[in-house]
């Protein structure tokens, strides 16, 4: 559906890009903007407010039956992706350097590079990051036993208060995950923030179309016909089509749970991806996608989604709660006064059950100050922490009901999204990342992207990720 | 050097010897550091990859890694895919290479033939733009010239043409990536062979118009075989160029859908860095760099040109 508006803003693109190209030509400038941080540059946050006092008042700590000050003197070294939670705790460390007297130094860097030196750290016993951010590959760590449990820790009366600490504030889904998604027994790491996925609709264009906001999956598929067949310029729904397995799959994995399917029926050796279940979900996301997204749906990847959805040309997506309200409803978005919120659809005879996932961190057997990387876990990821960071933050990704049950958070993000939000991460459930899900994950994605592009059948494709994930274990 | 004789050699005192030694091998001993410089940077990379492709999983420390033998090869081209994206990468090599050699032989001798020294600038400077597009940039400005909803390439062929516009990266992947490129690199050629060009004698030419040749007999017999040299060393220098294509592609389309243009690099990208298989990586990683270095020595000594080593 070209239109000359669209001709417009390509032409605005293109020059942008191409300067931009030409710039990248260009040698000795400041690398990436917006601080790549690989500066290992210490706590460069202000804990401290003009006025000399720390940012959350240490009494909020100090009634914990933790001796924080056991490891003055020492450092710790953090090494972290390029994410929203980094630039929202950083003001606040100095709070934790002044209680545990132990120096923060971070180590930042973008997502592919990080996951290189943790690999490389890791494996090779360096040992240099005393915390580390750590993903879809916690049980190929854990296995590899390159990392430490935290069991002993929080067994120690020392380090950890329980009854300060309200473990059960955590959302049940973030303590499995933090659990290698119920391949561990023990604590793998502490989980820092948490994504659900809950469904965005154009307010406008259902009030237009006399559309009711859709509960179930069915329900989502004719609202995105009507407005797909009586909106120009606008397609009914648009989704991840792109491969890997933060791409396609991770959408088709809550559909799959809510069609009665799960990720292997019998570990290892029956995926279940070529279960009956799998395969509707599979065959419903695919032809949604066909009939309703746009073209080339199968190369769309999530930032394509936010920004068809901000430029206002879809009717409706489901996505992450927390990654996309922000974009959706702020300034980039032309149409955030639009921006309705909701549970994701689910079939008439499922079970609600969206995916979600958790970044944790964690720390390595090899870690020099593993005992001062679990005091930073436990301040961190604490009540008194979490709900600073989400007030004197845009952050909305907190892993404690707490949190989201806060009147003064609400009224910041809104009592609908706050609420949509909350009631989803009660029902969540993640993805369970095995040993080789990274590797498998990624091969089942490439086979739902060439359904969706119209290659093979979603019942071809399914079978094929099926055998490849048996083949994977089994060889 | 001399050889010395036994009474020489019995009365040299050790710190003669070593200045003897040192004499003696003068130019051993400048070359050292260039040379210590080239192994670690090129041997101990290689040696290493091996390393990593022979053992389970990555450590520095050799008596603690178990090796596996030929498994992470055999993995590499069993489920690794790595036959299907040697496929995949030779097909884009081959019509890429092919496609930038014969338009930017065509346009250096449009350009060439252009006699107003100011068009000639302007022409010369208009061709070389898209080179110096950064990969990724251009992999970003692609990915908006052919979305099918706001891209001016689907527009145009809408519009301008009787013909649907195909979704470029979802029907026809392999073709767009393959055209991307030689957009990019046909100028590498063009520059190329215009040096070339403007090397072949007029009074050559002129002698061959003078004899009555046609045009195209100037070229295939008169100007083409005088720039055999240059031609050759273009090709070389882009044929071992577009086997590390990965910026423009994996920008473009992940290397997909599905496995459709994944080159040996994205493969190895993606062995390394998503399925955190670094064995595999490094196995597929060896295989390809055999390859690439026996098929351009091939090349060097199947062809064979004269003033290019020498």
């Amino acid at each position: 559906m070209p239109s000359e508006r669209n001709r417009r803003n390509f032409l605005k693109a293109t020059g942008v890009g191409l300067l931009g190209g030409l710039a990248g030509c260009t040698r000795g400038g400041s690398g990436s903007e917006g601080g790549d941080g690989s500066s290992g540059d210490g706590s460069t946050g202000t804990g401290t407010g003009s006025d000399g006092e720390l940012a959350i008042s240490l009494d909020k700590y100090t009634g914990a039956d933790i001796d924080w000050k056991q490891f003055e003197g020492t450092k710790i070294n953090i090494g972290a992706v390029q994410h929203p939670w980094v630039s929202a705790i950083k003001p606040a460390v100095p709070v934790f350097e002044e209680l545990t007297g132990i120096d923060v130094v971070w180590n930042i860097l973008p997502e592919q590079q990080f996951r290189t030196k943790r690999q490389t750290d890791v494996s090779t016993g360096a040992g240099q990051f005393d915390v580390f951010y750590m993903d879809q590959v916690v049980n190929q760590f854990r296995e590899e036993g390159w990392i430490q449990p935290l069991d002993p820790y929080f067994e120690d009366s020392s380090l950890y208060d329980e009854a300060w600490y309200q473990p059960d504030d955590l959302f049940e889904a973030s303590k499995w995950q933090a659990h290698g998604g119920g391949y561990s027994d023990t604590w793998t790491g502490i989980p820092i923030t948490v994504e659900v996925q809950t469904q965005f609709y154009r307010k406008d264009l259902y009030e237009k179309h006399g559309l009711e906001v859709a509960e179930t999956l069915e329900q989502f598929r004719q609202n995105a016909k009507t407005i797909h067949e009586n909106e120009s310029d606008v397609v009914g729904t648009v989704g991840r089509g792109q491969k890997g397995y933060g791409m396609n799959i991770y959408i088709l994995n809550t559909f799959l749970r809510e069609h009665g399917a799960k990720l292997w029926d019998s570990f290892p050796d029956d995926s279940g991806l070529d279960s009956q279940g799998v395969i509707d979900a599979a065959e419903w996301y695919t032809k949604l996608l066909q009939d309703y997204g746009p073209e080339g749906a199968s190369t769309q990847t999530w930032s394509d989604v936010l920004t068809t959805m901000q430029e206002g040309r879809a009717g409706h997506i489901v996505a992450d709660a927390n990654l996309f309200w922000p974009g959706l409803t702020g300034e980039d978005s032309k149409v955030a006064e639009n921006i309705g919120i909701a549970k994701a659809p689910k079939p008439a005879d499922g079970t609600f059950s969206p995916n979600a996932f958790n970044w944790q961190i964690s720390t390595s057997k090899n870690a020099s100050n593993s005992e001062q990387a679990f005091l930073f876990m436990l301040w961190a990821s604490s009540e008194p922490t979490n709900t600073w960071l989400h007030l004197n933050s845009s952050a909305a990704f907190s892993v404690r009901q707490s949190v989201w049950e806060n009147d003064e958070f609400r009224s910041r993000v809104g009592d609908n999204f706050a609420q949509v939000t909350l009631d989803s991460l009660q029902e969540a459930a993640p993805d369970p990342f095995d040993r080789k899900y990274p590797e498998w994950g990624q091969r089942y994605s490439e086979e739902l992207q060439r359904a969706i592009a119209g290659q093979k059948s979603a019942e071809a494709a399914m079978t094929q990720a099926a055998k490849i994930a048996e083949d994977i274990y089994s060889g | 050097m001399s050889t010395p004789t036994q009474t020489e050699t019995a009365s040299k005192t050790p710190l003669t010897r070593v200045r003897d030694l040192w004499n003696d091998y003068l130019p051993y001993w400048f070359m050292a550091p260039m040379v210590l410089v080239m192994v670690m940077i090129t041997f101990f990379p290689g040696a290493y990859d091996l390393y990593l492709s022979l053992i389970a999983e990555p450590t520095f420390n050799v008596f603690e890694a178990e090796f596996v033998g030929l498994s992470n090869f055999e993995t590499a081209f069993t489920r690794g895919g790595a036959f299907h994206s040697f496929v995949i990468t030779i097909t884009v090599v081959v019509s890429a290479l092919l496609l930038e050699s014969a338009l930017g032989f065509v346009l250096a001798a449009l350009v060439a033939g252009v006699e107003s020294g100011r068009a000639k600038s302007f022409y010369r400077v208009l061709f070389i733009v898209p080179m110096a597009v950064a990969p990724v940039s251009l992999a970003t400005i692609g990915r908006i010239m052919l979305n099918s909803e706001i891209g001016i390439i689907p527009y145009v062929i809408e519009t301008g043409t009787p013909f649907a516009a195909p979704n470029f990266l979802s029907e026809v992947p392999l073709l767009t990536v393959i055209l991307l490129d030689t957009w990019n690199w046909t100028p590498f050629m063009f520059i190329i062979f215009y040096a070339g060009l403007s090397s072949v004698p007029d009074t050559l030419v002129e002698a061959s118009r003078v004899d009555g040749a046609p045009l195209w007999r100037r070229y295939v017999h008169v100007i083409i075989p005088y720039m055999k040299t240059v031609v050759f060393v273009a090709v070389l220098i882009r044929l071992i160029d577009l086997f590390r294509t990965f910026g423009v592609v994996y920008g473009l389309t992940n290397g997909g859908p599905g496995t459709a243009t994944q080159l040996v690099s994205i493969n190895i990208y993606e062995q390394m860095f998503i399925n955190n298989q670094l064995g595999v990586a490094a196995a597929i990683a060896i295989v390809y760099l055999v390859l690439v270095v026996a098929l351009c020595n091939v090349i060097i000594a199947k062809v064979g040109f004269e003033g290019v080593w020498d």
